[in-house]
């Protein structure tokens, strides 16, 4: 007898559905399975056997054959034990055809029938859902990741014999109830700017760079407090819409990233690898591609330690993914497309030593400091937005009884300022400042003839380059946004001019 | 071969070193007859058969007027002691120099010259200082001559060439070795608008024995020796010292007590240097007309600059409380207790009016 169950795949971040078919008819007794298969998946007849045994099934000897199709996408996972153990079930009888309709089955199986936890699950419920499915039945430890999907049935089952009972209506199961979003942000955060104290510089500089999402590189002495100031980032970005909370918990669920039975990502990732990291690693690969640190930190921060630590080929590629938002991975079954749209912020020292210009401190000579700073590399430049100095702090500041500002109300006016920025540059598709291009930077900036001139000035002073000198009318247009301004001022102009990129291999002197 | 090519022949016989060419010519009287002497006569006057030797396969015509076309191509003159532009004042100097080589030109005769000098590692302040007398000594029609090295020596000759005024850079390796490699475009400046000289003979690297003699050619040639800022022991002393055998007036500036990097010239001050404050210091002592009034003054310049600018309130706020060494911007903040924007803003502008230099990321201090 013929028989098919609906399971669904991964590729990349994405849901594919995947048709198990098994017939049973009579013949030699073999277990045959095709259908373009990843030894992993070849190895579920024999984990199906077992399974269907110890949940006293009996399958008599007859030709099974199975097919996953469709035929040219590589399987690869432990999703199709449960899906082809309950279509044989149904070859063999003991379910009815039409309990099978408009199902989608996932798990992997214990040999004594169990049904284990997988990954990629919200990749996959999402998926079937866009594709009109009505039920999905998966493994118990997922059901709160699923559960996040809205419209759809969801049916947690621990063992292979629930899953029967389900099907068959002997003893139905309640489906997980959708859970909403919900998170309490305030009490998400460990780390708060509140924390930092005094550098006003660095919180300024910090603020207009996620207000606009501008990359940022720190320039400072060791213990300045760039680290810090980086893992807080998180805690000033705007709360997650649940479309980008979606997004980001896909990454995770499809690396395994997942804290068993947890439900939706609810915090912004800050993803900040060790410079030792291959370009595999960073970028996302493997023979079966998995999303890389890049792609784990979507909609979030990487922050690059001791950015001239990293090997040069590493960080130039991130060239094109920074640029397009996403990262397209071609391996021999296919190519992988993975978001990637992050805040890029680095910090590095100013000299091989780090207290430069501190001249109590710095035992560097000039030739040293240039051939340090020469290691940065042109398209490194290019990517950093805004350039901040920090410095280390004197004792009274660090341990004063001043009050500081928490992240919240610096988030409140990041959040506002990004509001003002979508609706200006939604009829431009784009979201964030930093985004613009730069033939359109100067109409978005809408400059007055007394800006006009005095960029023209700033121009001809420092020698800008186009690239540059719209690198600091974007971060004007932020520090506008967050004025609450609809043009730019000179005001904003000049403050911009503070941001700018170091020219280096010059002894640190600006552009 | 000409006299000039026998003095040439003379200065570069490789493995014959200063003493043995300037007692060589003093025994044969000539380096033509030191050329044309007879083998025996040699090695009774070298006495060891390696520099016999050396002496005996320099004499080579071709190759000695060959070398010597090339270095007249590349624009470098060969002074030596017969020759009329050789400088007066080593005529005087025990040790003097049997060949110089030049580009550019040499100060003008009669023309007052201040070596500007000090430490290669120097602060801020001693960059600006020297810059600021190199100019204003420049301004003034006073040759300023130094080293062409890192710090005060660089910064001065920069400042002179920013006064529009003569430079001399005297340097210790051969002219076609730029040293320190960051200075090369000063190099090519000053063979435009002054000179660079030096005794060793092209090719030459700059060993760090080379660097007294180079010094006992800056005390020989200038009339008066201003030290912007030195350690307790300090390269520069060897200057000092040879200026005060030859009866140069010596000059500091003051730095600060507890400041490393000036106890050496604080020690000149204390031994009996003149102390200069200002350009008119040294002007006078050299009996040299100021020539723009008597704009010489730092304090007065400085007035002088904020006046004309008409600054904004908050930029003379942020002004004043700029020192002369580089200050964090979180630390202006701090002081005036304003918005970071606002100070951002006051300090760009300032950089962008010239009155403030930004010297490192977001470092900022006063420019002189």
């Amino acid at each position: 007898m013929y028989n098919k169950v609906l399971s669904g795949a991964l590729h990349g971040v994405e849901g594919k559905l995947i048709t198990v078919e098994a017939d049973v008819s009579e013949g030699l007794p073999v277990f045959y399975m095709v259908g373009f298969l990843a030894s992993e998946v070849r190895e579920a007849s024999d984990r199906v056997r077992t399974a269907l045994r110890n949940s006293h099934y009996s399958l008599p000897p007859k030709r099974i054959t199975v097919n996953l199709s469709p035929a040219d996408i590589r399987k690869e996972g432990s999703v199709f034990d449960l899906p082809i153990s309950i279509a044989l079930l149904a070859a063999y009888g003991y379910i009815p055809n039409e309990c099978l309709e408009d199902v989608l089955i996932i798990g992997e199986l214990a040999l004594n029938g169990d049904v284990r936890g997988v990954r990629g699950i919200l990749s996959i419920v999402d998926f079937a859902r866009r594709q009109g499915i009505k039920t999905v039945i998966l493994p118990y430890v997922n059901r709160k990741e699923a559960a996040c999907i809205p419209d759809i049935r969801i049916i947690a089952v621990k063992n292979l014999i629930q899953v029967v009972e389900h099907l068959t209506q002997v003893k139905e199961l309640e489906p997980e109830p959708f859970v909403q979003r919900h998170c309490n942000t305030e009490k998400l955060f460990h780390e708060d700017f509140a924390d930092i104290r005094g550098q006003k510089m660095l919180k300024r500089a910090t603020e207009i760079a996620v207000a606009g999402m501008h990359n940022l590189l720190y320039l400072g002495p060791p213990g300045a407090g760039k680290s810090m100031a980086a893992k807080r980032i998180p805690s000033i970005m705007p709360e997650l819409t649940d479309e980008e909370s979606i997004e980001i918990t896909k990454i995770y669920s499809v690396n395994g990233m997942l804290e068993p039975e947890q439900g939706l990502l609810s915090q912004r990732p800050f993803r900040a690898p060790h410079h030792s990291i291959t370009a595999q690693a960073l970028i996302g690969g493997g023979g079966n591609p998995k999303p890389g640190e890049i792609s784990m930190a979507h909609r979030g921060v990487l922050f690059l330690d001791e950015l001239l630590e990293f090997p040069r080929n590493v960080i130039e590629m991130m060239r094109q993914p920074i640029e397009d938002g996403s990262v397209t991975i071609s391996r021999l079954h296919g190519s992988f497309t993975f978001p990637c749209s992050f805040m890029l912020v680095a910090a590095m020292n100013p000299c091989p030593c780090g207290f430069y210009p501190d001249m109590e401190r710095c035992r560097c000579t000039q030739p040293q400091i240039d051939r340090y700073l020469n290691k940065m590399s042109e398209p490194m430049i290019d990517r950093m937005d805004m350039t901040i100095s920090v410095k280390r702090l004197e004792y009274e500041e660090l341990y004063g009884e001043k009050k500081e500002e928490s992240s919240k109300t610096i988030r409140e006016r990041v959040a506002a300022a990004q509001r003002l920025q979508q609706k200006r540059l939604k009829s431009l598709k784009l979201l964030y400042n930093s985004q613009i291009p730069g033939n359109m930077i100067e109409s978005v900036c809408g400059l007055g003839p007394e800006e006009k001139l005095l960029q023209r000035e700033i121009f001809e002073k420092y020698e800008l380059s186009a690239r540059g000198a719209s690198k600091i009318l974007r971060v004007a247009r932020t520090i506008a946004d967050l004025a609450g301004e609809e043009r730019v001022l000179s005001g904003h102009i000049w403050e911009a001019l503070s941001y700018r990129m170091p020219v280096f291999g010059k002894g640190g002197e600006r552009l | 071969m000409r006299e000039e090519h026998y003095w040439y022949w003379i200065n570069n016989i490789k493995g014959i070193g200063r003493k043995t060419v300037r007692d060589m010519i003093t025994y044969f009287g000539a380096p033509e007859e030191a050329y044309k002497a007879s083998e025996r006569s040699m090695e009774n006057f070298l006495k060891r058969s390696v520099m016999v030797d050396a002496w005996r396969q320099s004499r080579n015509e071709a190759i000695i007027t060959g070398s010597f076309e090339r270095m007249r191509q590349n624009r470098i003159r060969f002074l030596y002691p017969l020759s009329p532009d050789y400088p007066e004042q080593y005529r005087n100097i025990p040790d003097a120099p049997m060949g110089l080589y030049l580009k550019g030109k040499l100060p003008e005769k009669g023309q007052k010259s201040v070596a500007v000098i000090g430490a290669r590692e120097c602060t801020r302040y001693g960059q600006e200082m020297a810059a600021f007398f190199g100019r204003e000594l420049a301004k003034s029609q006073v040759a300023v001559i130094s080293g062409l090295a890192r710090g005060v020596d660089g910064m001065a000759h920069r400042g002179a060439i920013e006064g529009k005024g003569y430079t001399l850079g005297v340097i210790a390796g051969g002219l076609d070795r730029v040293y320190p490699l960051e200075n090369y475009g000063l190099f090519l400046e000053m063979e435009q608008c002054g000179g660079i000289l030096s005794e060793s003979s092209i090719g030459t690297a700059p060993a760090a024995g080379l660097f007294p003699q180079r010094n006992r050619l800056i005390a020989g040639l200038c009339d008066g020796i201003l030290v912007v800022e030195a350690k307790e022991k300090s390269g520069t002393f060897i200057t000092v010292d040879q200026g005060l055998e030859q009866g140069k007036e010596i000059f500091a500036i003051p730095g600060r007590i507890s400041d490393a990097k000036s106890v050496g010239c604080n020690n000149l001050i204390k031994l009996g240097a003149h102390v200069v404050t200002e350009v008119q210091d040294v002007l006078d002592i050299l009996h040299v007309e100021a020539k723009e009034g008597k704009n010489n003054n730092y304090f007065e310049l400085q007035n002088e600059r904020i006046v004309k600018m008409s600054l904004a309130p908050l930029e003379k706020m942020v002004y004043s409380c700029l020192r002369i060494d580089s200050k964090y911007i979180d630390e202006i903040i701090e002081d005036l207790q304003a918005a970071p924007q606002e100070v951002c803003m006051a300090l760009n502008r300032l950089v962008l009016d010239g009155l403030v230099d930004e010297t490192a990321c977001n470092y900022y201090a006063v420019k002189l």
